[in-house]
């Protein structure tokens, strides 16, 4: 079974289905038409680029290509989780790399190796999927890790500094703010897998589905990322929590000053 | 005079490229209580964080039993040394939760208190045993100083850093405080406006834009 085709006339067809959503928001006065704008217009660049580059990734399937490709992804995601979390790049980014790197890598090395075992490891049909999706959702669990972790302390800082004069190691007094940290980075996913199947079909499946694919393969599949994406967040969320508490603070246990970025 | 306890020596303390404290020192030998005095803004309070490693030496050192405040000598500071402020953070739900929380800490995990320790502790402040099943949120500020003071206390601290510590209390308490601190084996430092402290201390070190202008021991010059 094919997918059909959507033809460029369709393609115009369907952009028109934003002019009525965009219309409304304007009325209201949100001001957010320009932003609309570019936010359609980059998604469609983005993924029109996307797209010829999978093309010559897919037709070349080279192992190295392949994994020049990951590896733009993952510095990529390291770049924009420390811009998103307010943090210095210039301080954190050796250990964000770190962190999120070991993480996805182990989830779809597990994954590609252990459970899917394509024939060739490398091949660009299925690392650059996998590893694209399950980075996308450690991405956002450890932005929301880090921007908690550190908003906290700044916001709590006497309750930290209390816990350090009651005789707290540096980690003891950082714990609760790390606990709370950690369940914020994870909850999204938690609640995803929770939800999923029930309030909507994920989009892996939806796409494997059309694609003609069996839906219990499907289904087998979407099982296989979740598990990953809940490994490789928690993981990547940890580690990059604890990579962090030594960049972040000063050896007297304070934490530095210019470590955020202002606003 | 006891033994050197505390030495301050030509310390500059600079914060936010602002200069807070300027070649301040002094000593404090083990046992003496001493009041710093000054305007507000002056750095009276810098001089106590200071102490405890919360803010960088921009120049000068620090001296505590004549060993120099490092990285490595701070934690040693810290586990002797109380801080109590005008509003001091309990970081519990309850008060009894409160008095026992640096109690789950490696430091002190073994030497938790018992309950006839607590109440002591409280007592000695003028506080109800009832008080240890109350929530913090519903004890007052003067309350949250004394419940700080017991903690201090349960732990074993010799040196006292008090920050406006009797500002929230009304005279039979603030008497309960006094009386603490009038026990020899405690060495105080402490930041107040309030004229009864301040006759109990044993050394005044008077400060003006973060410089010190006049030391009086025992009511010398």
């Amino acid at each position: 079974m094919e997918t059909l085709d959507i033809a460029l006339p369709q393609m115009a067809v369907l952009y028109g289905i934003v002019l009525l959503p965009w219309l409304l928001l304007g009325l209201i006065g949100l001001g957010l038409s320009r932003a609309i704008g570019i936010g359609i217009l980059r998604m469609s660049v983005q993924l029109a680029l996307v797209g010829v580059y999978l093309k010559t990734l897919f037709a070349l399937n080279n192992p190295w290509l392949n994994g020049l490709w990951v590896l733009v992804m993952l510095v990529v995601a390291d770049w924009t989780i420390l811009r998103r979390a307010g943090l210095k790049r210039r301080y954190f980014f050796a250990a964000t790399f770190a962190a999120v790197t070991a993480s996805v890598l182990f989830s779809t090395a597990y994954l590609l190796i252990l459970v899917i075992r394509p024939p060739l490891y490398y091949d660009a049909r299925y690392l650059v999927p996998l590893a694209g999706m399950i980075l996308g959702n450690c991405l956002q669990g450890n932005v929301i890790g880090l921007e908690r972790f550190y908003m906290a302390l700044k916001k709590n800082e006497n309750e930290y500094l209390t816990y350090l004069l009651l005789g707290a190691t540096r980690w003891e007094a950082v714990r609760p703010y790390f606990r709370e940290a950690v369940k914020a980075a994870i909850n999204p996913t938690l609640a995803g897998m929770a939800t999923l199947g029930l309030v909507s079909l994920p989009g892996m499946m939806t796409g494997q589905i059309l694609g003609g694919g069996e839906p219990w393969l499907a289904v087998k599949y979407q099982i296989a990322i979740m598990l990953c994406i809940f490994a490789s967040t928690t993981l990547a969320s940890i580690l990059n929590l604890k990579l962090s508490l030594n960049i972040a603070f000063n050896e007297f246990g304070m934490l530095k000053e210019d470590i955020l970025k202002k606003g | 005079m006891s033994a050197t306890f505390i030495r301050f020596d030509g310390v500059r303390v600079m914060v936010h490229g602002k200069p807070i404290l300027t070649d301040f020192s002094f000593t404090l030998g083990a046992g003496e209580r001493a009041v710093l005095r000054g305007k507000s803004g002056s750095g009276k309070s810098t001089v106590l964080k200071t102490l405890l490693g919360l803010y960088p030496l921009a120049g000068g050192r620090i001296y505590f039993e004549d060993k120099p405040l490092d990285p490595s000598t701070v934690q040693t500071i810290r586990r002797r040394a109380a801080y109590i402020g005008q509003e001091p953070i309990l970081g519990a739900e309850t008060v009894r939760e409160a008095l026992t929380l640096p109690f789950q800490f490696k430091a002190h995990r073994g030497n938790k208190p018992s309950e006839r320790q607590l109440i002591d502790a409280l007592q000695r402040l003028h506080l109800p045993p009832d008080i240890l099943d109350r929530e913090c949120r519903r004890v007052s500020g003067g309350e949250k100083q004394r419940i700080a003071i017991a903690r201090a206390l349960l732990l074993g601290k010799s040196l006292y850093l008090l920050d406006e510590v009797t500002s929230a209390l009304d005279a039979e308490s603030k008497q309960a405080v006094l009386d603490v601190f009038a026990d020899p084996d405690l060495t105080v430092l402490s930041v107040t406006h309030d004229p009864d402290w301040a006759a109990r201390c044993d050394v005044v070190l008077e400060l003006e834009d973060g410089r010190l202008t006049r030391t009086l021991r025992d009511g010398n010059a």
